[in-house]
């Protein structure tokens, strides 16, 4: 799932006006450790209101419909008010308006048994049809967002979304027996957690039954399942959020009686005056900008001691002949090694985030630490690649081009990117694209060395190997690596029951990802980048995949 | 006058039309594809049946003279369209936007008016004085500012560091967004509305008022070496009658000029100020439009900010014949 948030808009500019902010002080008492607020149990109140200015930071969510959307910050909201068949709470799924979840013997057929009594907001029961009914909405190909695509597992759903099947195929819902049975297009191991994820979460039959009106149900009241529901209509200024008194729990069936009262998500257009307005007093909580992560340690409670499930990294275009193709390894080589990812997050992100030896993160089932070999700076060695492969009769016509979406951050990381490589001897540029049409611009074949990032949606590895890099997946496309050696290992794997077994493959895959073929340039996992007032609140948790967990958010007694 | 003030009016129509016409085939010459942004262009790709329908839907599938042709025929009904992003009405996102820019936009220049012509016409008439050289520091200061490194300094001085030391609740300003939407004949902030407010109007209009002043100061002092200044001393009447009858109308021409032009500027043009302050006006959300290649809001909100400024640049011209009785619009023109 990509962030929108701007990260370190103006930092440079800003930077005199952040050595003033630290010089006096922040508003808050004196230091406690990053969190400690949680790690105290301090008393809690029960209910009240909490104001967020850190969930969107930039522009306003353009959808807050599970089925459209795809980003983050939105999804944050979503999660607030919906609950889905499946939860995954750490690297466990858990069934949650589902009773329970069986698959046979080779993971091609799921049952999922919907608990009885489960509610939305308005009282309307949530049914098997109730699922049914919501899949066929979201794989509406004149509808589905950018996340549609997971329909693709489904028996029928590539033929649903391409317009040229009605219904889709796999999914069979008994109301009588309480069941929604799916059928997939082939074996999926790991399918009980994509079908917690938002795409698949239940809709009401205001949302389902009318496809012209499908578009304009989240500018109304939407009707929700999860701890909390919509006051009102949305704004592009602001989503409020309310207690929803008929939600039965979560996957625990611990009901959060006390949670908050209220949630007011603000829409700030920048992150530095989202900050501020903490320091104001005007929001409870804030994103925080990288300048600012000393100042947020030192004066706010933080999330920045949770490491987020996700990948900050770099992907090689394979079509393009500066640097794709075998001939090119060597080059590939000496590139990764030049990397000083230390250099860059101590640089630009204040330490705020860790090293990555891998695409897929800690915490992901299955994960091996140091599956990278060439993401050690490592000068010498990268001198020596870059060497050998001169040797081969290979030289560099033109600086290579750096793609990354401008004013989003990346400025200075590139920047570094291309002083480490000059150390090396090679030759690069920074090559901004708009961020409005950077991701078309890529599928478009601009990809040389490019930026991307990927936040999980849910705790497996293939959602990093199969949607970041497999040939079906589009921006496996978009970034030219189509490889059947990774392929074939990412499909045995997904249809391999046996999680260490599973486990293994992925790892074979990563490792011709990034070993054998060297294709992505990983640099590193993101962490936490919530501040909160930490006298008014007792409880901030953040869940690895970068979720608040809003119905545990508890104001301090 | 009338028939001056009608002709222009006419005059509005063909600039409308050709500004909004030229923006119109710009959008066609963008790079990206509203469509892929429609049916979801980042991890899906879409059937081309799905992107044919979609571009049905919005009339993209059309020749463009025929799509430029139905944009003008709803645009006269005043049907501003749906935004292509989220469905929206463009004229209920206009209404809410256009308010908020007015309303920013006439504190700004009521702040321009009052401190730059103040400050200039004082540093006119206390040349070479420390109070002169003082502001000539400033106004350059002020002028070279980047808006939003000012916007976020006076977020620190006036909204973080009070609220940090306990100022008493009503001297913490504000650092963002619309507050509590409360006002009095339109445009006068009621309640707390005026904390919200402050900072954003200060900031925008501290750059055009440094121009304002500096443009005062010199207009001003070309006046007052006029012969109709020494004429009017000599007849005896008093500094302060000469200054202000004699000398201030006619050094005011130009700057009303510079005054009309920001308002136009500053109603639709704010994206820095409107950014940094989260204020939810026009500059920000047509920026924000371009970036979602939205049409519809791109349109729809430009055909206001074009309106405002013709109308604006039109009060200016009138306002002309008030300062400078010499000017009769309409009658010298053949």
């Amino acid at each position: 799932m990509k962030s929108r948030r701007p990260v370190i808009k103006l930092l440079a500019l800003l930077a005199g006006l952040v050595l003033l902010t630290a010089a006096c002080g922040g508003g808050a008492d004196d230091a406690d450790e990053p969190g400690g607020a949680q790690e105290d149990a301090p008393k809690t109140q029960k209910g009240g209101e909490l104001v967020d200015g850190g969930t969107f930071v930039g522009d306003p969510p353009e959808h807050i419909d599970p089925a459209l959307n795809s980003t983050l910050d939105a999804y944050q909201v979503i999660n607030a008010m919906y609950d889905g068949l499946t939860e995954p709470t750490g690297a466990e799924v858990k069934p949650l308006v589902a009773e329970s979840v069986e698959s046979n013997d080779d993971a091609s057929v799921w049952t999922f048994k919907i608990r009885e009594g489960m509610k939305f907001s308005n009282g309307e029961e949530i049914k098997p049809t109730t699922f049914q009914k919501s899949w066929e909405r979201a794989s509406n190909p004149d509808f589905a967002g950018d996340y549609a695509y997971l329909f693709n597992f489904i028996k029928g759903g590539k033929e649903k979304l391409d317009g040229k099947a009605k219904t889709l195929e796999g999914v069979a819902a008994d109301d009588g027996a309480g069941t929604l049975t799916v059928t997939l297009a082939s074996p999926y191991s790991n399918f009980d957690a994509v079908a917690g994820f938002q795409t698949f979460f239940p809709m009401p039959d205001e949302a389902t039954s009318d496809p012209a009106k499908f578009t304009a149900y989240e500018n109304g009241l939407m009707i929700g399942n999860g701890p909390y529901k919509l006051e009102k209509p949305r704004t592009d200024q602001e989503i409020s959020l309310v207690k929803n008194d008929t939600w039965t729990g979560d996957v625990d069936g611990e009901k959060w009686e006390d949670r908050l009262d209220r949630i007011r998500f603000l829409v700030n257009a920048d992150p530095d005056t989202s900050y501020n307005a903490l320091g104001a007093g005007e929001v409870d909580t804030a994103n925080i900008p990288p300048a600012r992560v000393s100042d947020a340690e030192a004066n706010w409670g933080n999330t920045l001691d949770v490491a987020i499930l996700g990948s900050y990294h770099y992907v090689i275009n394979g079509r393009n002949p500066i640097i794709g193709g075998e001939k090119n390894k060597l080059l590939r080589q000496a590139i990764s090694q030049a990397i000083d990812r230390e250099e860059i997050n101590e640089a630009v992100y204040n330490g705020s985030r860790t090293s990555s030896t891998g695409i897929t993160p800690d915490g992901i089932p299955g994960f091996k630490e140091g599956i990278c070999k060439y993401c050690k700076y490592d000068l010498e060695a990268a001198k020596k690649a870059f060497a050998d492969w001169q040797a081969a009769g290979n030289k560099l016509a033109a600086p290579i081009q750096i793609q990354f979406n401008a004013d989003a951050g990346h400025e200075p990381v590139v920047q570094i990117f291309v002083d480490n490589l000059k150390e090396v001897g090679i030759q690069a540029a920074a090559q901004p694209f708009p961020t409005e049409t950077y991701f078309s611009q890529l599928a478009d074949g601009a990809c040389v060395i490019c930026r991307t990032g990927w936040f999980a949606d849910y705790p497996t590895y293939d959602n990093f190997m199969y949607d970041l890099f497999h040939s079906d997946s589009l921006d496996g496309n978009t970034y030219g690596f189509v490889n059947e050696e990774f392929d074939g290992l990412v499909d045995k794997a997904k249809a391999t029951v046996d999680k260490d077994e599973q486990a293994k493959l992925f790892q074979q895959a990563e490792d011709v990802l990034l070993n054998k073929e060297i294709m992505a340039i990983p640099i590193n996992w993101y962490k936490g980048d919530y501040a909160f007032d930490k006298d008014k609140i007792a409880k901030f948790p953040q869940s690895n995949f970068g979720l608040i967990a809003w119905e545990q958010v508890a104001l301090a007694a | 006058m009338p028939s001056y003030i009608l002709r222009r009016l006419l005059l509005l129509i063909p600039t409308i039309f050709v500004a909004l016409s030229f923006l119109f085939f710009l959008f066609f010459l963008l790079p990206g594809d509203p469509v892929d942004l429609i049916v979801g262009g980042e991890n899906r790709t879409p059937d081309p049946g799905v992107i044919l329908r979609a571009r049905a839907r919005y009339g993209l599938d059309e020749p463009l003279l025929i799509q430029f042709r139905d944009y003008w025929s709803r645009t006269l009904r005043w049907d501003l369209g749906e935004s292509f992003l989220n469905g929206r009405s463009v004229n209920d996102i206009l209404g809410e936007r256009v308010v908020n820019s007015a309303r920013l936009s006439i504190w700004a220049i009521v702040i321009e008016i009052i401190v730059g012509i103040g400050v200039g016409l004082l540093s006119a008439i206390k040349r070479y004085s420390i109070a002169d050289k003082l502001t000539t520091i400033g106004t350059a200061a002020a002028a070279a500012v980047p808006v939003f490194v000012l916007g976020f300094v006076f977020q620190y001085a006036f909204a973080v560091y009070p609220n940090q030391h306990n100022w008493p609740e009503w001297a913490r300003l504000r650092t963002s967004r619309l507050g509590p939407d409360e006002w009095f004949l339109f445009f006068i902030p009621r309640g707390d509305q005026w904390r919200y407010l402050l900072l954003p109007a200060l900031t925008l209009a501290c750059v055009s008022t440094a121009l304002a002043a500096r443009m005062m100061r010199g207009s001003m002092l070309e006046v007052m070496q006029a012969d109709y200044m020494r004429t009017a001393r000599a007849k005896g009447l008093g500094e302060r009658a000469v200054v202000t009858r004699h000398g201030l109308r006619n050094a005011l021409i130009p700057v009303v000029t510079l005054i009309g032009l920001d308002f136009g500027t500053v109603i639709g043009a704010a994206v820095l100020t409107e950014t940094v302050f989260s204020w939810p006006g026009l500059g920000f959300t047509i920026a924000d439009a371009v970036g979602d290649r939205d049409l519809p809001v791109i349109l729809g909100l430009t055909l206001v900010v074009v309106l405002a400024y013709a109308v604006v640049n039109l009060i200016v011209d009138v306002s002309y014949a008030w300062f400078d009785p010499r000017i009769r619009l309409g009658e010298g023109d053949a």
